[in-house]
């Protein structure tokens, strides 16, 4: 990592070199003549970050999106993806806002801002904004209860946190944190800096309390800290008012069933022909309730939209494909199995708790599901067979991880059964339990969608071959993860593991149990997650030996460690099967105007790492108008209203 | 009416909590199942800001108190208080449900008129059958198919009450223009189930009436058919459109609910099922109560214009006393 952040000084001082003049955005001109706002070279930092773009476009026009509710209000800080440092669409990780950054033994990490880069009100973007956080927010214990976020609290000890000067900040841990700078990119950031100018009008220490309290009272909270949090959130983005480094910034205060962003005048980023990215003036967030999304969309009511689009669209949009001007790509998603089974092995019910415990009990299962049937079936044979694991994308990806066990094999997963003593059947054929009940196994999922029902019918199927009755029961997500949680539930199905594109870097917490989330071991997650206060300890060597790993990941520091260390525990997972994939890779589709640029054909949609669009950098898409004129150039006289 | 409305309230509550879990929970496991890690800190903060981890009574009396002061407490979903997110709703709904409304009566009442005075006329059959039709029809359905008929058609954008880019516009002509165009599916939608029904109560309702003596009597002695028929019988027969009242006022706020999910309509209902769903319980309780409240003043005040209305009403009451 220290090499990514020298590589990047280097460019960026070539580039320094073969300046040409930068260009004002059309928009802004009557603003800059009119002296309300700064030239465009005083708004960018002294050294802009610089795009990389297949092509370069021109700026202006209007971004149409759909979204499925109020909170979705985030997605544009998810798709405009300024981080500190993110990931690039081959996933390493690279300087973003940040000029470059230091890291020593994996726990030193030193932090260069760009000179001269301003909040999106015109305001300086300095270290302070960093102690701010640092100092007045995380460790004020009215706003922040729980102090530090985790990921920068290795084995539970903070960092020391320094001003080097107005541009550098470090933060050193005595212990390396590779959690860290994944954390910075994620697509839900730790955001370790705020627009202290803006927020401390709401904090105790800055405002006299009589002047903070008739302000809390006005805005309706209970307290300052209610106040302030209410108006801290960079995440959220549903406070207009709040400075931000993202290339569009809301100018709708909600509640509203239509929210404006519009661009913002000092971002960081240009393109090579001396244009200040982004290249769209405004993005428009309409709100419609996400399963009227797909007909609005093949409707061509969206210039980009893949939230709330499911393969199953597919058929149906490309068939307005023409009529409306716009084109259907279909990218991968990154789920390491689209739909995969969890054995509880926390189950409550004795002799179940002894049978997912038996490895030989998971692999009969595992083999007698047809996955290619499924494939063919449900997802037009498009999608990657084979177990919850890495995908092909990934650095980490073997082909074993994913063929163990997935051969579909009646004849072994019977004898397999066999030997583990479940021999007897009863009139019909159904294996008994030791006790004499028939093995009827209740798949229990969320109830969100019917694809799982499908799926289990198919599973359901194959499974009467081994003598195993297989009953879905949909309920409630709370209801569901609450009843995976206490034990009643003895499998369920649902998404497989997060991020099927893992590189070294990445945290493998996912494969050990680490989190009550996971269905496969709830319990045991929970009790890594309480520190002992709560759940089990695992009690399975396999299980014992993944949480040993992922504590030695936490404590590596070199990339060869790392990929060490994973590939051990992949390996572990794919030879245990403590979740049973199906199909993975299933793809998305993108709906995109016929006229926008820069999107990728290819891709991953993907969470984290990802961001969705995030990666690819949505400042750079641009309107190509040249071909014909503009049919929405009516929609644009419109004058927008921000209120 | 008050210890029905402190009844009510106390009934809302008790249904909202039942549901294991609260918004915050719902909220999280919502996030992680799409992978979303959600923000713990802040939640817990949230938690403990609005009483969550106090007992139950104790939410309840805060809830209260709160309502009385004219507090509809706090959204968690919208991060606002109530009042502002029901407040910009209220407007399209009261529009939608008025023109549904009129619409039903003016379709409604001269239907109905016809087919009493014409029963069993070969017309009367072609409107009755018409209007099983309207009753039958899933109003779901009806309104999937007319979007599709109309966005692929007319150029309608799909759903919602008004093309987006007026939304949040000032009112002008062309908003108001677009306003029309839309709001015409959601009233036919809304609408013909309630005319259907309409008719068929406002045909047996006069049918009764015409059947007595005293309308053979007026009709024996030479009275114009048509002032008869809009001086007795037809007035009698208008009882229940009266008493209606009650049940129409909650229903003008909440909307036709499936219809504008199905509709994505920027109305109430939509966004009641939603705090349900996601136990917004503030944006949910206070709603519910404001429309028990409604129904209270709705029946009392259908019973005031049915006594004004029907004198015999008036008369019976008084001779009880």
């Amino acid at each position: 990592m220290i090499q990514i952040g020298l590589a990047l000084v280097v460019a960026l001082t070539l580039s320094g070199v073969s300046r040409a003049e930068l260009q004002e955005t059309p928009i802004f001109e009557e603003d800059v003549a009119r002296g309300k706002l700064p030239k465009v070279d005083e708004r960018l930092p002294k050294e802009p970050a610089i795009a990389e773009l297949e092509t370069i476009g021109t700026p202006g026009g209007e971004l149409r999106m759909l979204m499925g509710g109020p909170k979705d209000t985030r997605m544009m800080v998810v798709y405009g993806y300024a981080r500190l440092v993110g990931y690039t669409p081959s996933l390493t990780l690279m300087p973003d806002i940040l000029k470059s950054i230091d890291v020593e033994d994996g726990r030193i990490f030193t932090l260069h801002l760009r000179n001269g880069h301003k909040w999106s009100d015109g305001h300086s973007f300095t270290s302070e904004d960093f102690r701010y956080w640092f100092e007045d927010v995380a460790q004020n214990t009215q706003l922040s209860p729980s102090g530090l976020p985790i990921s920068m609290l290795p084995q539970g000890e903070g960092p020391r946190f320094e001003v080097l000067d107005q541009t550098t900040v470090r933060y050193s841990w005595t212990r390396p944190n590779p959690l860290f700078l994944p954390d910075l990119a994620a697509a839900s950031p730790l955001y370790i800096y705020r627009p202290s100018h803006y927020l401390k009008q709401f904090h105790q220490k800055y405002v006299e309390k009589t002047k903070l309290d008739i302000l809390v009272k006005q805005t309706n909270q209970r307290n300052w800290a209610a106040l302030h949090n209410r108006m801290d959130t960079m995440y959220r983005d549903d406070n207009p008012d709040l400075p931000s480094l993202e290339p569009w910034i809301l100018r709708t205060k909600p509640p509203s069933d239509r929210f404006l962003f519009e661009r913002n005048p000092y971002y960081y980023r240009i393109d090579k022909a001396e244009h200040q990215l982004p290249y769209i003036d405004r993005v428009i967030f309409s709100i419609a309730d996400s399963k009227i999304i797909p007909a609005k969309t093949g409707a061509g009511e969206s210039d980009l939209q893949a939230r709330y689009l499911r393969f199953d669209n597919y058929t149906f949009l490309k068939a307005s494909e023409q009529r409306n001007g716009f084109k259907v790509k279909l990218w991968r998603t990154g789920p390491g199995s689209q739909l995969a089974l969890y054995p509880n092995l926390n189950v409550s019910d004795e002799i179940w708790h002894g049978l997912v415990r038996d490895l030989r009990f998971r692999h009969a299962l595992s083999l007698a599901i047809d996955r290619h049937e499924i494939n063919q079936a449900i997802y037009f044979g498009l999608a990657v067979e084979g177990q919850n694991t890495v995908l092909p994308q990934s650095p980490l990806y073997n082909p074993e991880y994913r063929s163990a066990w997935a051969k579909f094999d009646v004849s072994e997963a019977n004898r397999l059964l066999d030997l583990v003593g479940l021999a007897k059947r009863d009139g019909d054929g159904v294996r008994l339990l030791p006790d004499g009940r028939p093995m009827e196994i209740i798949v229990e999922n969320s109830g969100e969608s019917s694809e799982q029902s499908d799926v289990l019918e198919l599973i359901r199927d194959s499974w009467r071959r081994i003598g195993i009755r297989l009953f879905a029961k949909p309920s409630q997500l709370t209801l569901f993860r609450r009843r995976v949680f206490s034990g009643e539930t003895l499998m369920s199905i649902d998404k497989g593991i997060e991020n099927g594109l893992a590189t070294a870097a990445m945290s493998p917490a996912e494969f050990a149990p680490t989190s009550q989330q996971q269905l496969e071991w709830p319990k045991w997650g929970q009790y890594y997650e309480t520190k002992g206060m709560a759940g089990e300890p695992p009690n399975l060597p396999s299980a014992i030996q993944l949480k040993e790993l992922y504590g030695e990941w936490l404590a590596a520091v070199s990339e060869e460690e790392h990929a060490r260390i994973w590939h051990d525990i992949l390996r572990i997972w794919a030879d245990e099967v403590f979740s049973i994939g199906t199909v993975a890779g299933v793809l998305q589709p993108i709906v995109v105007n016929a006229k926008l640029r820069n999107v990728p054909e290819q891709g991953n949609y993907n969470w984290d790492p990802g961001a969705y669009f995030g990666i690819y950098k949505p400042d750079g898409f641009w309107f190509d108008h040249s071909e014909m004129p503009a049919k929405s150039a009516s929609l644009d006289a419109s004058p927008a209203t921000p209120q | 009416m008050i210890p029905t409305l402190i009844a009510i309230s106390l009934v809302i509550f008790t249904i909202i909590n039942l549901p294991p879990g609260d918004y915050f929970s719902t909220y999280i496991a919502e996030l992680q199942s799409s992978g979303e890690a959600a923000d713990l800190a802040k939640i817990h903060f949230l938690q403990t800001q609005y009483g969550f981890d106090r007992p139950l009574w104790e939410q309840y009396v805060f809830w209260v108190g709160g309502l009385l002061r004219g507090d509809m407490g706090y959204s968690f979903a919208y991060n606002l208080p109530v009042n502002q997110v029901v407040g910009d709703r209220l407007l399209m709904t009261f529009i939608v449900s008025f023109t549904t409304i009129l619409f039903t009566y003016i379709v409604a009442f001269p239907i109905g008129v016809y087919s009493a005075t014409h029963q069993y006329s070969w017309t009367d059959h072609v409107l009755t059958l018409l209007g099983f039709l309207g009753l039958a029809t899933p109003s779901f359905l009806l309104a999937l198919v007319l979007l599709y008929l109309a966005n692929v058609y007319f150029g309608i954008s799909i759903g919602g009450l008004m093309d987006p880019r007026y939304v949040n516009q000032p009112w002008s002509l062309p908003k108001a223009l677009s306003l029309a165009a839309h709001l015409w599916i959601p009233v036919v939608v809304i609408g013909t189930a309630g005319t259907a029904s309409m008719i068929r109560r406002l045909r047996a309702n006069l049918l009764d009436e015409l059947q007595k003596q005293y309308v053979v009597t007026a009709r024996a002695k030479g009275l114009h058919p048509f002032k008869l028929l809009f001086k007795y019988p037809l007035r009698m027969a208008l009882n229940p459109f009266i008493s209606d009242i009650g049940s129409l006022l909650p229903h003008v706020i909440s909307g036709a609910a499936i219809v504008s999910v199905v509709m994505s309509l920027p109305t109430t209902g939509p966004m009641l099922l939603d705090a349900l769903r996601s136990q917004d319980m503030y944006l949910a309780g206070s709603f519910l109560v404001f429309m028990a409240f409604l129904t209270v003043i709705g029946v009392f005040v259908s019973d005031l214009a049915l006594a004004i209305l029907d004198p015999r009403i008036r008369l019976q009451a008084g001779r009880r006393q």
